[in-house]
């Protein structure tokens, strides 16, 4: 088991001192190369199940285990270090740094760490994501497609257990869309990675082995 | 996994920067304008430091001297020589202040008298006979009995070479002029120019027995081993077991004497640093305004690096690593700056500087540039990075729920200014070498900062209604963008507050003090003032000034002493510890003084008792009561002395016991003969004294007449010319003050950058609302005489609350430091207002117009 969580809630405090509860109850098991989609409707509380997955927010009660070890559990130190090993994210607006290449934006990951074969692997990166010819490119001069590429490129470069993208084609047009998914789809299945994509794109979720409904805070 | 490599961070800072140019191009220069004049004044007083350093021995003209108020005879110099090394060479010098005079004219000057051997080190320099050998001090001074003077005295005396000057009973030929003097003070600013003359001929003047102060000086040169500390402690012991006048011989090192020379100018810099520390505050500011904006823009970047495994620390350090090269960037250009700035500072600071002096840039003061650049630029962004807290990756997500500000606590908040009051602090009373002045510096910089900030946060306020209910659309969005946009419009606000506060308090205070000393109101400035009288001559001129129809005003005894004790106890005159702030330095000097007693029977108007009662009219000795006495209120402060003390006197070695009975305070602008000790009469007048008198309403042509007439009939009587004197006084200060402009223009340079970086600022990060409103219909000049409302209101407001406030310090530094001299110049407070208005809205415009003049088109594809 890759992913296991049980009885996950989260909730917001409100300004007149109440609070929301945004994910109830959630329970989910993911196996290691499975792909996941989440579908939902905005607010329905797919990113939010995200960003506990990607231990960027800490869940307000239950469980969540990413081999074997509970998140919520980790110190912020160490959770940093955990989700550099073992989380590949893929934003929706792609999120890239402006200053730097595209070569050296999907090689940061591997140089903060210190990895000494941060540019070999980088360039391997984007020449999976057929990127090579742009890597010396500084994201203003790619297009959207090509700037999520490296995106991709950039989140799969440190090998991750799970790949995590929030809406991958939401800020792409259709074909380029298609085009990204595609892209995205074919890296999961030579590498053997986990996916959990969410998406409100319905024909993108069909193409993953699981959907998920979430609808006001619990899958349906 | 590993640590990156070291480079890491700092590639990523520098890139981060080099991507940000605007904002990077800005924050260099606007701290190293800043910066640049207080490194400049660091590089010229390290400058001056070295030249004293070097010269020292130069300027003393010996390694050590001995200097005595009263001759030291054989047997007492020779117990202080036995601790001298065997091959010491010795030389005399004796100095004093007298008139000489010529056929037509008479000046007051300083008569030294050498010897061949002098100076030991550095020589005099002559126009005709060039640079001096020993034997020709023999030849020349002492046999033939030449008199070598300063050429300004050729005009001031009105002879030529060949002339000769009378100088007490003697006349002396004048064979050539001095040049160069080594041991000379200043360039120019000299309290009387020089005369040399033979050490034997000094002696037949006639004037040492009739002077009150004479400076008789042993000067000594060692073998290059010898250990002067060493040398200095022993004489030291040695002096404080002598008697009478011999426990008051000093003992000058070269060093010391340096730094004696170096003091005038010690102050000033302390007061110009001080205004060159508002500069860099203002540029502080500009600087965090800057940085808070580049800031928030990369939250985003940071949130990427830290979605990609980078910690919050990692986070910090990127951002510290982009301060340090900021901060270094910037201390170098203002090093580049201050080379400009130097040459100027030596220009406006000549009369002050000592004869050979150069300015360089030494190595210290560019450490210390890339230190303050470095530290200063963090310290002042410190309070902006607490919100780095704020920073949350999870925002990278695109539908995100519920509220995730990390509120910063209050304490954070507060705790984050912190190190930079304290560095404030830090710089002032090392910039100022006192505690007193660094911390009162602080405490009103930080006052002022927090009345103008409240001003501004109130004018906001008052836009945001104004905004409201205002009929006209362009005025009522400017109101509106003033409200919205605190942050920039406080920090505009207070630079251009404080620069007006500053360029309008300098002046301020300077216009009471030249008002005071031009004109001081109830007293008529005398027009001579005469000392060294002796009191057999008094009545013979006063009978002379009477057959000259005029009279001797303020006639004052003056009797020299020393004080032995306080309450009974010895009082301590000089300190055994080095002098660290002015604050000591005054105390020794001082403690250190000869003081002058006087009596009176009354005070006079110039006077006023602040504590106490009056003086006893006429002191009885058989009556067994202590006799009365009374001190300026400020001497009383410095010397530690509180009424009701019992103070003994040491009266030419005749022990006089008073008790201090009142405290004064004394109008010392009224020119009359003051003293800071009073006795009540009774009590001195069988000891030896001289008189200080002073003549009244005469013009220029009778002011010459009758300086003459009394120094050919009493030769050891010394003039001093007072309306030549406040004129010379105004001119030394009209001097000190351009330095001090100058360095308050600087200020307020910074100050415009300022708001030249946050208008530009504000407009591009407006650049969206204001297309919007050029597609919607607005014009070109509308969106201009928006910006313009905006700042003219700042400008305005900035212009009369900074002023109101230079006013309200100016008085208070009137009232505590010059006896309340102090007078509104109105027209110097509407010109600053109207400049800092006028400054405010042209630069506002000069930062904005190419911004505002991009099509909406080309703003729509940009964003």
């Amino acid at each position: 088991m890759l992913l296991e969580i049980n009885q996950l809630y989260k909730s917001f405090p409100q300004a007149d001192h109440g609070q929301i509860d945004v994910l109830k109850n959630i329970n989910l098991e993911i196996h290691e190369g499975e792909t996941v989609a989440v579908v939902g409707q905005s607010g329905s509380g797919k990113s939010t199940l995200l960003s506990l997955m990607a231990g960027l927010d800490r869940q307000s009660s239950g469980s969540l285990r990413l081999r074997e070890q509970e998140i919520s559990e980790m110190s912020e130190l160490k959770l940093t270090q955990f989700r550099a090993e073992n989380i590949g994210i893929i934003f929706q607006q792609f999120y890239l740094m402006p200053h730097l290449t595209a070569l050296e934006n999907v090689s940061l990951p591997l140089e903060m760490f210190g990895n000494k074969d941060h540019q070999k692997r980088a360039k391997e990166a984007l020449l999976q994501v057929g990127l090579s010819e742009r890597e010396q490119h500084f994201p203003h001069q790619l297009s959207g497609g090509e700037s999520q590429r490296v995106a991709i490129a950039r989140a799969v470069v440190t090998r991750p257990s799970i790949l995590l993208a929030d809406e991958p084609t939401g800020n792409l047009d259709n074909e380029t869309g298609v085009h990204v998914a595609n892209l995205l789809f074919d890296l999961v299945q030579t590498t053997g990675m986990t996916l959990l994509l969410v998406t409100h794109n319905m024909e993108m979720a069909l193409r993953c082995s699981r959907q998920l409904t979430l609808q006001f805070g619990t899958f349906q | 996994m590993k640590n990156p490599s070291s480079l890491f961070w700092p590639k990523l800072a520098l890139r981060e920067l080099l991507n940000n140019q605007r904002f990077s191009l800005f924050f260099l220069f606007n701290l190293a304008l800043g910066l640049a004049g207080f490194i400049a004044l660091d590089s010229f007083k390290e400058s001056l430091d070295v030249h004293l350093g070097k010269n020292s021995q130069t300027i003393l003209g010996a390694d050590l001297a001995l200097t005595s108020y009263v001759p030291i005879d054989d047997q007492t110099l020779r117990k202080l020589e036995s601790n001298f090394p065997e091959s010491t060479l010795s030389t005399q010098k004796i100095s004093l202040f007298t008139m000489v005079a010529s056929k037509e004219r008479s000046v007051l000057v300083q008569v030294t008298g050498i010897e061949e051997e002098f100076p030991f080190y550095g020589r005099l320099i002559l126009e005709k006979g060039g640079t001096v050998q020993p034997q020709f001090i023999r030849q020349n001074l002492d046999m033939r009995g030449d008199a070598w003077i300063y050429p300004e005295l050729f005009t001031m005396l009105d002879i030529k070479e060949g002339g000769s000057v009378v100088i007490g009973e003697k006349s002396f030929p004048v064979t050539d002029s001095v040049i160069d003097d080594p041991s000379s003070s200043l360039s120019s600013f000299g309290l009387a120019p020089r005369i040399y003359l033979g050490l034997s001929d000094i002696l037949e003047t006639g004037l040492l027995s009739k002077k009150s102060r004479v400076s008789y000086q042993h000067l000594y040169r060692f073998p290059d081993e010898t250990d002067l500390t060493v040398l200095v402690g022993t004489l030291k012991n040695k002096i404080r077991k002598f008697d009478g006048s011999y426990s008051k011989i000093r003992v000058l090192t070269h060093k010391r004497a340096a730094n004696n020379l170096g003091r005038v100018m010690g102050y000033l810099n302390d007061y110009l640093g001080l205004v060159a520390l508002i500069a860099v505050f203002l540029a502080g500011i500009g600087a965090a305004y800057l940085f808070r904006n580049y800031l928030v823009h990369r939250f985003r970047e940071m949130s990427i690096l830290m979605s990609l495994g980078a910690t919050r620390q990692q986070t910090y350090r990127l951002v510290l690593w982009q301060l340090g090269l900021l901060g270094t960037g910037a201390a170098l250009i203002s090093i580049i700056i201050s080379l400009g700035i130097l040459p100027l500072l030596e220009i406006l600071l000549e009369q002050f500087l000592p004869r050979g002096f150069e300015t360089q840039v030494n190595v210290s003061s560019l450490i210390f540039a890339l230190v303050l650049g470095s530290i200063g630029s963090l310290v002042f962004c410190l309070p902006v990075l607490t919100r780095i807290r704020s920073v949350q990756p999870l925002r990278l997500l695109h539908e995100n729920t519920g509220n995730h500000e990390v509120e910063v606590s209050l304490w954070s908040q507060a705790l984050s200014y912190l190190p930079l009051i304290i560095l404030s602090w830090l710089l002032s009373v090392w910039q100022s070498h006192s505690l007193i002045v660094g911390s009162t510096f602080v405490g009103m910089l930080l006052l002022a900062i927090l009345i103008l900030g409240t001003l501004a946060w109130g004018i906001l306020m008052f836009a945001g209604k104004l905004s409201q209910t205002s009929g006209n659309t362009i005025k009522r969005l400017a109101f509106r963008n003033l409200q919205r946009n605190r942050a920039g419009a406080i920090s505009c606000f207070l630079a251009l507050a404080l620069g007006t506060l500053l360029i309008n308090l300098i002046p301020q205070i300077y216009q009471g003090i030249q008002e005071e000393i031009s004109r001081p109101d109830d007293y008529r400035i005398p027009s001579l003032f005469l000392f060294d009288i002796q009191p057999e001559q008094l009545d013979h001129l006063q009978n002379i000034l009477a057959e000259e129809n005029t009279q001797l005003n303020y006639i004052s005894p003056m009797v020299r002493a020393r004080l032995e004790k306080v309450n009974g106890t010895k009082y301590k005159s000089e300190f055994e510890e080095g002098l660290r702030t002015r604050e000591q330095e005054r105390e020794q000097g001082f403690r250190m003084r000869t003081l002058n007693l006087s009596y009176r029977t009354r005070l006079s108007d110039s006077e006023l008792i602040v504590e106490g009662r009056q003086l006893a009219e006429n002191y009885d000795w058989n009556s067994g009561s202590m006799a009365e006495v009374s001190l300026e209120e400020r001497f009383a402060e410095r010397m530690g002395l509180k009424l009701g003390d019992l103070l003994t006197f040491n009266v030419h070695e005749v022990p006089v016991e008073a008790k201090v009975v009142n405290l004064r305070k004394v109008k010392w602008n009224s020119f009359q003969p003051n003293f800071f000790i009073l006795f009540q009469p009774g009590v001195l007048e069988q000891a030896p004294a001289t008189f200080l008198a002073s003549l009244g309403g005469l013009d220029k042509t009778r002011r010459m007449y009758f300086q003459n007439l009394i120094v050919n009939e009493f030769p050891n009587v010394s003039v001093i010319d007072v309306t030549r004197t406040v004129e010379r006084v105004l001119k030394i200060s009209d001097q000190m003050v351009l330095a001090l402009r100058f360095m308050a223009y600087l200020s307020i340079m910074a100050g415009l950058v300022v708001v030249f970086s946050i208008a530009r600022h504000e407009v591009e990060g407006r650049l969206w609302e204001l297309n919007l409103l050029k597609v919607l219909g607005a014009k070109f000049s509308d969106i201009q005489k928006m910006i313009q409302i905006e700042f003219a209101v700042l400008g305005i407001y900035a212009g009369i609350f900074g002023v109101g406030l230079s006013l309200v310090m100016s008085y208070g530094i009137a009232w505590w430091f010059f006896e309340n001299l102090w007078e509104w110049t109105w027209q110097i407070s509407l010109a600053s207002v109207a400049g800092v208005t006028t400054l405010s809205v042209a630069v506002a415009w000069l930062a904005t117009r190419r911004t505002l003049r991009i099509s909406p088109l080309n703003l729509l594809r940009s964003s």
